[in-house]
């Protein structure tokens, strides 16, 4: 990549959206990013819309449906961090009020008991409300920057496609005839169209009873004359996303599922022109100092000198045979994960290259993130200044995976 | 036939829903389960509802991937891939009778458009489907002893267990109401059916777990009895070498023995390993503590799963089954 920094790259726009499959630790490094940000004297917030409190568990606070500052303590340089975890019932059942044509119309969607049970299982409502609140956030002036931590989802883009199939799902023909069986028009496509839909809907009528089919009509006779509005705020919201001013960071792993769907997103890139900075793996086994895991030329030998070793040392001959067999088959034990991981990372290395985003890797580490210590940390790793090497960690001794429990202590290496 | 060995008593139910997070091994246990019940002479069927089944391949490496309809891929071992859209061309095949009809409805544009966008109905017809599988008989007796699912990753397979009773509240009346309620009756029954969960002895995924566990036991109405913690990593040294850490801790930084690292490098892998061992240690704890449940730990394989032999592995540590 170029020489700006990642720092740079990532914080002159007003956006980051962190994508990736659940379970690689987006939330954390969505919440790092945040931290990095309001260091550098951004005014951040981090949304997370995860309703498993990931990101309150990452910054060690508790976080309700407002607003919360984060402290940062001294270093701040007029930057500030806010964390928000975002209700999705509560920012759809606000988009109907939004959106509702009247009065009644909104309680009527509100108190209809399809709504209530579907609102928030609806195909694409959850990353329909969140996009709904990035696009209110970003456009408060209240923030330089938001970093936002994306939906778990199946595929990688249902972030930004969600939405769009929502809006064409409510505002497609057979919903329309759903909501109006007696509306017709003249033309003739559209009547086959209804005659087909309508003997449809008899046959369907024989298998859900035809309640089911009232209550289903009424739910989406509420939502008549919401596509309008939804339709455009989805379109506002993605080109605000896709546009100059947002980037995207890919988080991923060393295992298989995590691979699967990083590389189903790099596939799938090229159709939206999406502005990707970075890939970003975590949680990768590295080598202690950042060198690829060696191979043992000769590892009887080196058992055999090590016991000789712990002999020197006042060990019965034993003791330390068997403390140099476990002491070797400890390090080829660990050598295979190290190994596994940076060959299932393999694959990032070109990826990266070819799109011209960088690529960091984070190393797995001994205790779980749970303040903004810890989150300075992975923050470390992300912006590390030292170039990767080729196997795909980095020089850098303070990174080697053996923290030491609890707070980390200063580590010269 | 030879006798059967006798079978852990997880596998005396009717119908196994393994449930966990995209990576906490579920496929995998389901997979090992499969074989363990197949191996101890029981009919089993594995039903796997993500995008395309991936236990034929564990089980058998070069086997094609299944559909719908299902193929026994070891002896009394089926595998079955439960695509919504078929489950629904079937069960509507049985309502309205004629397959060319259902085939007309399901190539109806907006019909798919309704179905795609629609929530509930592909978890409802997955389970449906597993229903009718504990159903089915052949001559007077039941197709299947063991239906496993291998449950979808999302929202840690909850809202697959959900869907029925929601279901059941929407619709007031009619046949498919008849039907969901048969299949939230036999997710309760605690006689036939188990939820098993499984994540990794992390912070968040033991976390998630206790609230599925909540879950099962206050709203969602099934049955569950211990949770399976998977790739628990062991202790660096085995018995007799515990104080080995300390040991290469003392040797010099700068040691080096033959082509061996550093001593540092040594000391820095085994406190690594002893850390994550520490910690899973300390999650399973918390995790079978504040459930109330036992645990059923599985290793960690630093080969990973490498076909049926790394499954033969994980099976024999279902030996020390708990409850």
């Amino acid at each position: 990549m170029s020489e700006q920094s990642i720092g740079e790259r990532l914080f002159s726009g007003r956006i980051v959206v962190v994508v990736g499959c659940g379970g690689v630790g987006k939330t954390t490094v969505a919440a790092a990013l945040g931290l990095a940000a309001a260091r550098a004297g951004k005014r951040t917030l981090v949304l997370t819309i995860d309703p498993a409190r990931r990101l309150a568990d990452a910054l060690g606070v508790e976080l309700g449906e407002e607003v919360r500052a984060i402290p940062l303590g001294a270093e701040s340089q007029g930057g500030s961090l806010s964390a928000l975890m975002l209700d999705m019932k509560r920012t759809f059942d606000e988009l109907v009020e939004r959106f509702a044509e009247s009065e009644e119309a909104r309680q009527r969607i509100l108190d209809n008991a399809i709504y209530q049970h579907v609102s928030d299982a609806l195909a694409g409502s959850a990353e329909y409300a969140a996009m709904e609140k990035v696009y209110q956030v970003a456009n408060s002036g209240d923030y330089d920057l938001i970093v936002v931590d994306t939906p778990p989802a199946k595929h990688a883009l249902d972030f930004l496609e969600a939405p769009q199939r929502l809006v064409d799902f409510l505002d497609s023909r057979f919903v329309a005839l759903l909501i109006h069986p007696a509306f017709s028009a003249g033309r003739l496509g559209v009547k086959l169209f209804q005659r087909s839909a309508r003997r449809v809907l008899q046959l369907l009528e024989g298998v859900t009873g035809l309640a089911f089919l009232e209550d289903l009509s009424g739910f989406l006779l509420a939502f008549e004359g919401m596509a309008s509005g939804f339709r455009d705020r989805a379109a506002r919201v993605r080109s605000l996303l896709l546009g100059d001013e947002s980037s995207f960071v890919l988080v991923t792993g060393p295992n298989a599922e995590a691979l699967h769907h990083a590389e189903d997103f790099l596939g799938r890139l090229q159709s939206f022109e999406l502005p990707l900075a970075g890939l970003v793996a975590n949680r990768v086994r590295c080598w202690p100092g950042g060198r690829s895991a060696p191979s043992l030329r000769d590892p009887a030998a080196a058992q055999a000198s090590l016991s000789s070793t712990f002999q020197e040392r006042g060990e019965p001959i034993g003791t330390a045979d068997s403390r140099a067999r476990a002491t070797l088959e400890m390090l080829a034990s660990y050598a295979q994960r190290v190994r596994r991981d940076a060959a299932s990372l393999a694959v990032l290395q070109p990826r990266a290259e070819a799109l011209g985003c960088f690529l960091r890797e984070i190393p797995e580490l001994d205790a779980d993130v749970h303040d903004l210590q810890g989150l300075g940390e992975i923050g470390r790793h992300l912006f590390a200044t030292e170039p990767q090497r080729p196997d795909g960690s980095m020089e850098d001794p303070s990174q080697r995976p053996p923290n030491p429990p609890g707070p980390p202590k200063a580590n010269a290496g | 036939m030879d006798p059967a060995p006798a079978s852990s008593p997880l596998l005396e139910r009717r119908l196994i829903v393994v449930s966990g997070k995209g990576g906490a091994g579920k496929t995998t246990l389901t997979a090992t389960l499969a074989l363990r019940a197949a191996r101890g002479g029981q009919r089993v069927v594995v039903v796997e509802t993500g995008e395309s089944t991936q236990i034929p391949e564990l089980l058998r490496p070069g086997h094609p991937e299944v559909g719908y309809e299902g193929a026994e891929v070891l002896p009394g071992l089926h595998v079955m891939h439960a695509d919504p859209f078929a489950a629904l061309a079937e069960y509507l095949e049985t309502r309205i009778g004629m397959r060319a009809l259902v085939d007309r409805i399901l190539a109806f544009e907006g019909f798919r458009e309704l179905m795609r966008a629609a929530p509930g109905w592909r978890e409802l017809i997955t389970l449906g489907k597993v229903w009718h599988l504990e159903q089915m008989q052949d001559a007077g007796s039941p197709r299947y002893d063991l239906i496993l699912v291998d449950a979808p990753a999302t929202g840690h397979g909850v809202r697959l267990l959900d869907v029925p009773r929601v279901a059941a509240s929407a619709l007031r009346g009619g046949p498919l109401r008849e039907h969901t309620l048969q299949v939230e009756a036999l997710i309760a029954d605690a006689e036939r059916t188990l939820l098993l969960p499984i994540a990794l002895a992390e912070e968040l995924p033991v976390k998630e777990t206790r609230e599925l566990v909540e879950r099962a036991r206050s709203g969602l109405s099934i049955h569950v009895d211990r949770v399976v913690l998977n790739a628990v990593e062991p202790a660096p040294f085995p018995p007799g070498c515990e104080d080995l850490d300390e040991r290469l801790a003392a040797l010099p930084d700068d040691l080096e023995v033959l082509d061996l690292p550093p001593a540092a490098t040594l000391t820095a892998c085994a406190r690594h390993l002893r850390r994550r061992h520490e910690l899973n240690q300390h999650y399973a704890a918390e995790l079978s503590g504040s459930v109330g449940l036992p645990t059923l730990r599985l290793p960690y394989l630093a080969g990973g799963i490498r076909g049926p032999e790394s499954l033969e592995e994980l099976s024999e540590s279902l030996e020390d089954d708990p409850a």
